[in-house]
């Protein structure tokens, strides 16, 4: 019993190279997805430590319908890339939380560091605009983290 | 005087050879320009203005954060408060809620404490799954 088929030898027809002709099509995929995920900068990040939290979750609501408050370490607040004294707070969000149907999310982005005087204040602000949705931004911090710690 | 005829060598079609590196020219500029948003922390819902409930002493856990992270945790019906770290107050409350259901958390941070320390006990009621916490801030 043989067993190459009667002595015919299958010469391999697998090419040693890397398929090249659909390269375009990967290429044009993955162009596709970063152009509809790509979300440009609208505003500048404020240098900030980020208070770390276990429970941390995504917002589920629209960038838009999303506003920035970052407090930093000394109480200066920052709002659209513009430093904002503490009783103009609430004029900057009462017009946003109309605007998108009392829908807004706050994301209030303070330095861990900050004294919690200011983080009332601000609350304070946005209860006077209307405003009721409250976002403390953190970063996910890892259970193995917080064993060490 | 022979006459050369020209041929046309234009080709009618669109040249597709350059195709791929254009893809890539452009993937690479999305790459990089790209930034995933980091629209992410805890949620809390503020009660709305002037809207002040009257809740009975039995029903609050009174939580006092401190300038220097030690937390106090008092009944509201009782004079004895105990203190903890902040990530402890996650048992506290899960000891606290199963003799109570309706407990509310009252955190009361120090004027002076750092932000860190009032996340770090929102934190630990959010991972407790309480869901009725009040922020205030405590007197000076």
């Amino acid at each position: 019993m043989s067993l190459k088929g009667g002595g015919l030898e299958r010469k391999s027809k697998a090419s040693d190279q890397i398929p090249s002709s659909s390269l375009a099509d990967i290429a044009f995929l993955l162009l596709i997805f970063f152009m509809v995920t790509t979300v440009f900068r609208t505003e500048a990040d404020r240098p900030i430590e980020w208070p770390e939290a276990e429970a941390t979750q995504q917002i589920d609501e629209t960038r838009d319908n999303i506003m920035y408050i970052w407090v930093e370490r000394d109480g200066d607040i920052w709002i659209n890339d513009r430093l904002v004294a503490m009783d103009q707070v609430a004029d900057l969000v009462a017009p946003r939380w109309v605007e998108s149907g009392r829908r807004l999310r706050i994301s209030l982005r303070a330095d861990a560091e900050a004294p919690y005087r200011y983080i009332d204040a601000v609350q304070r602000e946005i209860q006077r605009a209307g405003a009721i949705y409250v976002v403390f931004a953190t970063d996910l911090e890892r259970r193995m983290q917080r064993e060490r710690r | 005087m022979a006459i050369l005829k020209k041929q046309s060598k234009v080709s009618d079609e669109i040249p597709s050879a350059s195709m791929a590196d254009i893809a890539f020219l452009l993937l690479i500029f999305f790459l990089v320009t790209t930034v995933f948003p980091k629209d992410r922390g805890l949620p809390i819902v503020l009660p709305e203005e002037q809207e002040e409930v009257e809740i009975s002493q039995r029903n609050i856990l009174h939580i006092n954060i401190n300038p220097d992270g030690s937390v106090g945790v008092r009944r509201g019906d009782s004079q004895n408060e105990s203190f903890h770290r902040p990530h402890q107050i996650q048992q506290v409350w899960r000891q606290e809620v199963a003799q109570n259901p309706n407990l509310i958390a009252g955190v009361r941070t120090h004027p002076d404490a750092p932000h860190r320390f009032m996340i770090q006990v929102l934190d630990a009621l959010q991972m407790a799954n309480a869901e009725r916490i009040s922020l205030q801030m405590g007197e000076g």
